[in-house]
């Protein structure tokens, strides 16, 4: 008896749809919050919305990321406000994928995105540098640095709403 | 050079230092002659009376822009400065205020295009029984209202065109 | 101004929180309770070495005493026997409390914390809270004040902020962020207080308070970077490290600046850059704390004037001459080489350090040459001597120039030590505000006799000093004569508790600055002060380790016997003989070798036949000795230039070449051979120089008010060598002065703080404020060569010539013209000569 009890089991997965996928050829749909590799956005207007305060750096549990600061001015801008990210890597071997360098942003610059097809055959290529990062600016829009108004990017954060 | 430093004002100036032990004493009343001299505390007055006080000019400028009385913006010939404290408001001050302002179409502390008038509201001058009322270049003028002022600012407009064509 | 604890202080009783403490009388209450009962009052305005002003309210505590009857006096007593306490009926402010016996506080109740919360709620009512952006951000009292008081909410609208200026530029160095600044005035008082300088000011009043400076030049002082230490925000930007990394990512290397006799200890806050080939590079200067030396200050020459260490115009690698041309080498070959040609001479061998040399490097290259024969060790530069007299009658071991104040005099002669030793200035004119008496004897007017003379109108500061002027050149004789010819003045300075003589040698050969130190030891040694505690003799010598020269072996005075009886081989170790001196080309063209140990390729060098690179004081562990004679070391902070190698090293391998003796392996052994062979060095390990103690007041570490963890001292405090030799008051043969003769001017070489010396040009930031090559002139003599102010001047001297700029007035004497020294490219004068000046219409050859 017990050995037709376990057939049906068997039987009853053969007519099943096959949970495993053919990737690459297929790939899963993701859940809107899956972390991924990670994007440096900008503001609408095409500035950077990093501003290399180096939260991220400070918040990473695997000391993937570094980010030198550099000042900005109104002849060679890249970001509102002061300061700006020089040089900004993440080493994507290192990379653990909590998002924690999400949450510290004060900016919302650095965010997670969906892109899991990270394979290197150098260790240095895995070294994602700034450039790598950052979005690329909107059709037609100037890309950073560029010379602006002076007297208009003053604030390095945005304006914070009143939480009442 | 040495503009308030001169024969102008030379008696005056001896006449505060004779009265304090330290020269840098007569800080203020001397911020009060150039103010007289270029109508407002600028730089070159206080450059001056630093000198004379044998002060630092930063410290001279601190003293300039804590007290109220020492304007460090350039002025119009007249600064009307009208009371708006609650007791003139009751009569009718704010209102009066207001209405020479837009007379005017100066902003607060602006002056006007012609460099004639400087509207700003002060604290209390002692004088709410005759409100509304302000201070022109420290006299007084009272029991205002909007038609004796603009009689007022005309014929002090009058006066400029009559100057400026002869 | 710091709370005087001393030994015989005496001590009362108050109580703190419930619990009794004995603390000396008349200390500070916020000190005191952090000092004894580790109790963190915070503060923002208050700063241990300046007077309380209780503005920022921060610092409130529940304050009583006890309680005692009106007519008689009595204790009065509650019914269980403890005395009543009367407290009052509003919080008070801690930081304007000096301690009494019977006083209680209370630091923890509901009511201190609701004020404390209140005040952190008001300050950030207008601050911007750009703390991501902020350079202060993560050493910031206002931050860690506020994670710790704070509400944590604030009933202020976010849009109601101020939105001012960020970037507003109090002078060339110093940036203010008038958004974030919350009008503390520490850097005001600072100003006043400590440097005597009152260039800023508070301007405006209430929400529109702010920091101003209407002075010109603007914010412009040796010591401006201290502000930016001592601000409690990120208002004060020092534009050296603005945005150069966050204060979490450095890591401080304790070290000592490289730059003057004071010896001033600094941490050095380095990271990885990628520009510096992702090695360690210093980022920024900072104080740190030793109350026997710099306190937690630092001139700005110290602050900013790291750069060199990184110049592209460092030595990199080994240049052999081959001809007329260089040829790079490695180390092993020429290690070699080096040994030959030194074994080739047969002992005709002598060597010249300067004073940036270490001890381990001076001790190294000392036996050297004695190994190999010869026995001259010259010391440079040949202006300052008098180093084996401080050895004698300096300043006793456990001394502070910070303990002096009433009742002890200061005798500062022939220097201007704003510019020779701006530590030395702050330190002595600091113990003049304490009551000190100052004197100042120069033969032209200098910043410090404005200081010591005049009340620079600051409030109530009444000032006991006088100022001498004599004859350009007459220094020697002026201290020879003091009793005689000034005599209330001498009189003064004898009966002083303690005397304090600082003898420069400025208007003086090497032979007047001799007699001038030897007189003026012999007035130490008359009155009784010489080996008292705080009383004793500092000479300004010039570089970091001059003292350190002495006790190698080496002297100025050699140095002249070296010019006079050339060597065969000469080995220069960081002295740029050349390029200081324009008479030295004369004899060292009779020098068949020059072996040369550097950090640039300088005049001295392009004639050598060895350049060997060797490591500045930011690359590799070493000590220095300071004019006081404390040994302080200082650690490898940044990553290595090019080949470079440390002097000690480099040195010994060459020794070992030669066969004499195996080459050291570290710098802590070549410190131990030192306490084995040098008397004075005796008992110094670089152990017993890694020593801390707990210093007064408590500004470093884990509190929560000063910020930062720069000013903690983590890497000793040093160990000051003591007094050697009976000095005996001996006659003094003053030499005659200069003499010009028909048509023809003294130059008297002076020393700037600022000046276009390799070390310091590579520092970019600080070049607007060199001043442009000048002559100074009496208008007497401007007279005589028909010269006004700011016109163009050739003046001709013994080995060379330059055209410099005007400048005259009559604070300098008649018959001497002041021509300070490595202002031009061209080596000018280093002692005192004659030569002639015309007028020419051609400009200075250096603009800018």
């Amino acid at each position: 008896m017990n050995i037709i009890k376990g057939f049906m089991t068997t039987f009853k997965h053969v007519l099943e749809e096959p949970v495993t996928l053919q990737y690459p050829e297929q790939v899963k749909d993701f859940e809107k919050r899956y972390k991924g590799r990670h994007h440096l956005r900008r503001y609408d207007n095409g500035l950077e919305k990093c501003i290399g305060c180096s939260l991220c750096a400070a918040a990473c549990p695997a000391d993937a990321i570094w980010v030198e600061a550099a000042e900005n001015s109104d002849e060679e801008r890249y970001s509102p406000g002061e300061r700006y990210a020089k040089t900004y890597e993440i080493n994507m071997l290192r990379c653990i994928f909590c998002g924690y360098c999400e949450d510290a942003c004060p900016t919302q610059a650095i965010q997670l995105g969906h892109e899991h097809q990270l394979s290197f055959t150098d260790r240095r290529d895995a070294i994602y540098i700034k450039d790598m990062l950052i979005d690329a600016p909107a059709d037609g829009q100037e890309a950073t640095p560029r010379q602006v108004e002076a007297g208009v990017y003053t604030q390095s954060i945005p304006n914070m709403e009143d939480p009442s | 050079m040495a503009v308030i430093g001169n024969k102008k004002y030379s008696k005056q100036i001896e006449h505060h230092f004779s009265k304090y032990p330290d020269k840098r004493s007569a800080v203020m009343p001397l911020l009060y002659i150039a103010q007289e001299e270029y109508g407002w505390v600028n730089d070159d007055g206080i450059q001056e009376v630093a000198e004379l006080c044998e002060l630092d000019p930063t410290h001279v400028k601190s003293i300039a822009g804590f007290y109220t009385m020492y304007s460090e913006k350039s002025k119009g010939k007249y600064w009307l400065q009208v009371c708006t404290d609650l007791s003139c408001a009751l009569r009718g001050a704010d209102e009066f205020h207001k209405d020479l302002k837009a007379y005017l179409e100066v902003e607060e502390g602006g002056t006007t295009d012609d460099d004639l008038f400087t509207v700003e509201h002060v604290m209390c001058l002692a004088a709410c029984d005759n409100a509304p009322m302000l201070q022109c270049n420290f006299h007084y003028m009272e029991n205002l209202d909007m038609e004796k002022m603009k009689a007022w600012v005309e014929e002090k407009r009058a006066e400029l065109q009559k100057e400026l064509d002869a | 101004m710091v709370t005087p604890v001393k030994e015989d202080t005496e001590l009362v009783t108050i109580n703190i929180d419930g619990k009794d403490y004995q603390v000396p009388k008349g200390g500070n209450l916020v000190d005191m309770a952090k000092w004894v009962a580790g109790n963190d009052i915070p503060v923002f305005c208050y700063h241990p070495k300046m007077d309380p002003v209780g503005m920022c309210r921060m610092c409130l505590i529940e304050l009583g005493g006890v309680a005692r009857d009106r007519a008689t006096g009595d204790i009065q007593y509650n019914d269980d026997g403890t005395p009543q306490i009367r407290w009052f009926p509003k919080l008070q402010t801690a930081c304007t409390q000096t301690v009494n016996d019977g006083m209680y506080i209370k630091t923890n109740t509901e009511q201190v914390k609701e004020g404390r919360e209140s005040v952190i709620e008001f300050l950030l009512t207008s601050h911007p809270l750009d703390c991501p952006i902020c350079d202060k951000g993560g050493e910031c009292p206002l931050q860690n004040l506020t994670m710790a008081h704070g509400n944590g909410v604030s009933r202020m609208y976010f849009d109601d902020k101020m939105h001012l200026n960020k970037h507003y530029p109090l002078g060339d160095l110093i940036y203010l962020d008038r958004e974030r600044c919350i009008q503390c005035a520490r850097c005001i008082r600072f100003q006043d207080e400590i440097v005597g300088d009152d260039v800023l000011a508070f301007h405006e009043r209430g929400r529109r308070l702010q920091i101003i400076t209407n002075s010109d030049p603007g914010f412009d002082t040796y010591f401006s970077g201290n502000t930016t230490d001592i601000c409690p925000v990120g208002a004060l930007t020092t534009g050296d490290f603005r945005f150069g990394a966050r204060p979490w990512e450095l890591t401080e290397v304790p070290s000592i600046s490289p730059w003057d006799a004071a010896g001033e200890n600094i941490s050095l806050s380095t990271r990885l850059d990628r520009d510096f080939g992702g090695k360690a590079m210093i980022k920024r200067v900072m104080p740190r704390q030793n109350e026997y030396v710099n306190e937690i200050w630092i001139s700005d020459k110290t602050r900013f004037g790291h750069h060199f260490t990184r110049s592209d115009n460092r030595l990199s690698k080994i240049q052999i001459r081959k001809g007329s041309n260089f040829s790079e080498s490695t180390w092993d070959s020429t290690f070699k080489a080096v040994a030959k040609t030194l074994k080739e001479a047969n002992g005709s061998v002598a060597a010249i350090a300067g004073g940036s040399a270490t001890n381990e490097d001076l001790y190294e290259l000392a036996q050297l040459v004695t190994g190999l024969g010869g026995d001259k060790l010259g010391a440079w530069s040949p202006t300052h001597t008098g180093a084996d007299l401080v050895a004698q009658v300096g300043l006793p071991e456990g001394s502070n120039l910070g303990e002096l104040g009433a009742g002890d005099a200061i005798l500062v002669i022939a220097s201007d030590l704003e510019e020779e030793v701006p530590m030395w200035r702050l330190r002595l004119k600091t113990a003049q505000d304490r009551g000190a008496y100052l004197v100042v004897a120069n033969g032209r007017n200098t910043r410090l006799e404005e200081l010591a003379t005049e009340d620079p109108n600051i409030k109530g500061r009444v000032v006991d000093g006088a100022a001498i002027r004599y004859e350009a050149g007459s220094a020697a004789a002026v201290m020879a004569n003091l009793k005689k010819s000034n005599k209330d003045i001498a009189k003064k300075l004898a009966d002083a508790n303690h005397l304090v003589i600082v003898a420069g040698a400025e208007g003086l050969t090497l032979e007047g600055h001799r007699a001038l130190v030897q007189s003026a030891a012999n007035f130490l040694i008359d009155s009784g002060h010489a080996g008292k505690v705080n009383s004793g003799l500092l000479v300004p010598l010039p570089g970091a380790n001059g003292m350190g020269l002495h006790y190698m072996g080496f002297s100025p005075e050699t140095t002249q016997d070296i010019a006079a009886n050339p060597p065969k081989v000469l080995i220069v170790l960081n002295a740029e003989i050349l390029d200081d001196d324009p008479t030295a080309k004369t004899w060292l063209s009779q020098v068949d070798t020059v072996i040369t140990l550097g950090y640039f390729m300088d005049a001295i060098a392009r004639e050598s036949k060895f350049v060997l690179p060797v490591q500045t004081f930011a690359e590799r562990d070493g000590s220095f000795t300071n004019g006081e004679r404390r040994v302080q070391r200082f650690y490898t902070a940044q990553g290595p230039m090019g080949d470079a190698i440390p002097a000690w090293k480099a040195v010994g391998n060459i020794a070992q070449a030669a066969d004499l003796g195996r080459a050291k392996l570290s710098a802590a052994a070549v410190m131990v051979a030192i306490a084995k062979n040098v008397a004075a060095f005796e008992g110094i390990t670089y152990k017993v120089l890694a020593r801390t103690e707990r210093q007064f007041p408590d500004v470093g570490g884990d509190d929560k008010y000063y910020g930062g963890n720069a000013y903690q001292n983590t890497g000793g405090i040093g160990k000051q060598i003591a007094l050697s030799g009976t000095a005996k008051s001996e006659k003094v043969t003053v030499p005659d002065a200069l003499k010009a003769g028909k048509g023809e001017i003294v130059l008297l070489p002076t020393t700037r703080l600022y000046d276009r010396s390799h070390m310091f040009i590579p520092t970019v930031m600080v070049r607007s404020r060199v001043s442009l090559p000048f002559v100074h002139l009496n208008p007497k003599d401007a007279k005589a060569l028909k010269l006004a102010d700011g016109d163009y001047a050739e003046v001709n001297y013994d080995g060379g010539s330059v055209r410099v700029r005007a400048v005259v007035s009559d604070d300098v004497s008649v018959g001497a013209a002041v021509f300070p020294r490595k202002l031009t490219e061209k080596a000018t004068p280093l002692v005192p000569t004659v030569g002639t000046i015309t007028k020419v219409t051609e400009p200075a050859q250096i603009e800018g």
